[in-house]
């Protein structure tokens, strides 16, 4: 959880002002196109109170929420509320869909893998005590309940702040005339162009040292990148990035330094990018088949 | 962004899509992004107010403007525009100190009576004009465009019928604009009563200069944008304008006056049966305090017949919040009177001049105006303005027959004008 619950209304990059706040470890911004600081502060004000709702209900570290509940069921069955059904219903397409490269209980591969840029690369048999607690099709889900083994986790980091992005856009959006860019560390959505037609420009950080940041035209819809950051191991001259493949429990190595894809909606943008970063050195290859609106860096 | 090449209907792109608008719901869902052709109409309607004083011209004019983004840089306007004109207008002859009888163009009989010592205006003025225009704006290659467009207008006597073509091009990654442009356009006057033969003395009798007369208007525009810095912005554009056929103004007449400024009769006016106009027009903006607009802009401008005329102008757009702002400005005119302008002729005097007309446009005059403006963004989006001028213009005799002089100079034959602009638009996108 962030601490501050602080909105600030500052003059925007771009010109004119924008609402910002701190959530989910991300600098979130919040652009009201033509609007008073007013106007700014009281979408700001929707937009935040959303981002916040979404991370206290599914932050991994927020003690007795319904992740915290159950990640600490210890095999028992636990009941879950609506919203975080449609997710789980949602994660589970995304399992399907992606023959099991995404998959929500992989966090626990994060037990034996630290990304701290050491060579620190771990055992096949060190992977091997925590593969058989990842699996999606291990579980049991039946609306509104899922059952898990003792020791199995779900985690909606991949994908749980590009919906908490396209939820506040949407709330921004019938809550105001003006056009809302809703960015959330570089995973943003707008619900309509600015208000004379033109897109918004958004300069994207994929975060590799050496590489310009690409600014790309928005007109409405979402955009997520996915990147190793300094996120990675090094050994013998291979990168291994923090991107891991829960059928095997290795790093996926040979694939692009960052990957920005633009889609419809924020968390169809960061589905596709996550994906393509699964598929590593066929990463171009995957977002070409899926006709995904992609930008890479390698 | 680069698209790559893939069919987009993959059936786990189009499952993927699905499931998301599962999961957010179609409210939640935006609008696909790869739609990068909004076609979102936007729309630019006004009300135009314009009262000139002592119940002379008076015009209320509805405006509408369309633009239609078709995305990827194009765009379709279109534009209608009605003007209604009613007051009365100077017919060019000057004050007498008797009263001064004129019959109405049209010749049936109807007359009008003008007053000892004032200017002669004709109260019959009324007229209403409907044009409209159609543009085209596309993207060429190599950071340039081009804007085609159709006009024409229409009054009860009048006809315009215009096409034009502009070419911007960019620059120095858009920091340099070069734009050329040229219009041409063909009018056709069809006077009351058939067109007066120029020079000819007024009398009430069929007109026999013809009844269509018309004339050629070849414009050329030559403009260079230059962003200087920042904050800075220096526009400069030479202009041309080639005019060719029926310049008259059939309804405008001059006194023609003995020694004692006694009007002995009335001549049509007449003059050249060409025009070349050239302007030189500098404007400087500056963005201010992070927030305001000043705009200085100076305009040459100068024609065969001999007009010359100075403005600048003066604005500031004071943005006191985001939505909102005011503007005031102040614009300086001076006008120097055309060769062949007359305030009346002396006797016989009409017989030797190539070319006359009293028309007070043609005269000499300073002008000031004075400006407000207010301008606010609605909670809709919308854009709500504002615009009141305060018009005053000081006239200067000129073209004062010499043997007349004395005796003339007892009336105002400049008389001064002043003039009130309302101007109410509103712009939405649609």
């Amino acid at each position: 959880m962030s601490g501050s619950r602080a909105i600030r209304v500052e003059p925007a990059a771009s010109g004119g002002l924008a609402g910002r706040f701190e959530a989910m470890a991300s600098p979130c911004e919040v652009l009201v196109d033509g609007a008073d600081a007013t106007e700014v502060a009281r979408v700001a004000s929707l937009v935040a109170a959303e981002v916040w709702r979404i991370e206290a209900l599914w932050s991994r570290y927020l003690e007795g929420n319904v992740v915290d509940r159950i990640n600490t069921a210890q095999g028992r069955a636990v009941t879950v509320d609506e919203e975080t059904a449609r997710f789980l219903d949602y994660a589970a397409h995304l399992y399907e869909l992606s023959g099991g490269l995404f998959d929500v209980t992989s966090g626990v591969l994060r037990r034996v893998w630290t990304f701290d840029g050491s060579d620190r690369v771990p055992a096949q048999e060190a992977i091997d005590t925590v593969l058989p607690l990842v699996g999606w099709s291990q579980v049991s889900w039946r609306r509104p309940v899922l059952q898990m083994k003792p020791g199995m986790q779900i985690d909606f980091g991949g994908i749980g702040k590009e919906y908490a992005v396209d939820r506040a856009c949407a709330i921004a959006r019938q809550a105001s005339a003006h056009p809302v860019l809703v960015n959330c560390g570089g995973d943003l959505a707008a619900g309509a162009p600015r208000r004379d037609g033109r897109p918004w420009l958004v300069g994207i950080d994929a975060h590799v040292p050496g590489q310009a940041t690409p600014v790309i035209h928005l007109h409405r819809g979402g955009v997520a990148t996915s990147g190793d950051a300094h996120r990675f191991l090094l050994k013998d001259g291979v990168r291994y990035p923090h991107i891991l493949n829960p059928k095997s429990g290795w790093s996926v190595p040979g694939g692009p330094r960052a990957v920005t894809v633009a889609a419809p909606s924020c968390i169809e943008a960061g589905v596709l990018s996550t994906m393509a970063m699964l598929h590593g050195g066929e990463a171009a290859e995957f977002l070409a088949q899926m006709g995904a609106d992609a930008q890479l860096v390698w | 962004m680069q698209l790559t090449d893939a069919d987009p209907k993959d059936r786990r792109r189009l499952s993927l899509a699905l499931a998301t608008v599962g999961l957010l719901g179609v409210a939640g869902a935006v609008p696909a992004a790869a739609d990068d052709a909004p076609r979102d109409w936007t729309f630019d309607t006004g009300l135009l107010f314009y009262k000139e004083n002592g119940g002379r011209v008076q015009v209320i004019e509805p405006a509408v403007d369309a633009t239609l983004d078709l995305g990827n840089d194009r765009t379709l306007s279109a534009g209608f525009v009605v003007d209604s004109l009613s007051g009365a207008t100077p017919n060019g002859a000057a004050p007498a100190a008797t009263p001064q009888t004129f019959t109405q163009p049209s010749g049936r009989g109807k007359t009008y009576t003008t007053a000892p010592g004032a200017t002669p205006l004709d109260h019959t003025f009324e007229d209403t004009r409907f044009a409209g225009d159609l543009g085209y704006l596309f993207p060429l290659t190599g950071g340039s465009k081009l804007g085609v467009g159709l006009s024409g207008s229409k009054e009860y006597d009048f006809t315009s019928v215009g096409a034009n073509a502009h070419y911007a091009l960019d620059l120095n990654q858009k920091n340099t604009t070069l734009t050329a442009g040229a219009a041409f356009e063909y009018d056709q006057v069809d006077p009351v009563g058939n067109a007066p033969v120029p020079l000819s003395v007024m009398v009430d009798a069929e007109k026999t200069g013809g009844s269509q007369k018309s004339k050629n208007v070849k414009d050329l525009l030559l403009g260079l944008t230059q962003v200087l810095g920042p904050k800075g912005l220096l526009q400069l554009n030479y202009s041309l304008s080639l005019s060719n056929g029926y310049e008259n103004d059939p309804y405008k007449i001059l006194s023609v006056v003995d020694a004692n400024a006694v009007p002995q009769y009335y001549v049509y006016e007449k003059r050249p049966g060409s025009r070349t106009k050239n302007a030189l027009f500098a404007e400087y903006k500056r963005f201010v305090f992070g927030r305001d607009v000043v705009d200085l802009s100076y305009r040459y401008f100068t024609d065969s017949w001999g007009v010359r005329a100075h403005t600048a102008s003066l604005a500031y757009r004071w943005n006191f919040t985001e939505r909102k702002s005011l503007e005031p400005s102040l614009r300086f005119y001076s006008q120097r009177q055309a060769d062949f302008f007359h305030s009346a002729l002396y006797t016989g005097q009409d017989a030797t001049v190539d070319y006359a007309s009293a028309d007070p446009r043609l005269g000499a005059f300073n002008a000031w105006t004075g400006g407000l403006g207010y301008r606010q963004i609605l909670v809709n989006g919308h854009e709500l303005s504002v615009h009141v001028e305060y018009y005053k213009q000081f006239s200067r005799a000129a073209g004062v027959p010499q043997q007349a002089a004395a005796a003339l100079s007892q009336f105002n034959l400049a008389p001064d004008l002043a003039a009130v602009n309302i101007t109410l638009g509103y712009r939405f996108n649609w």
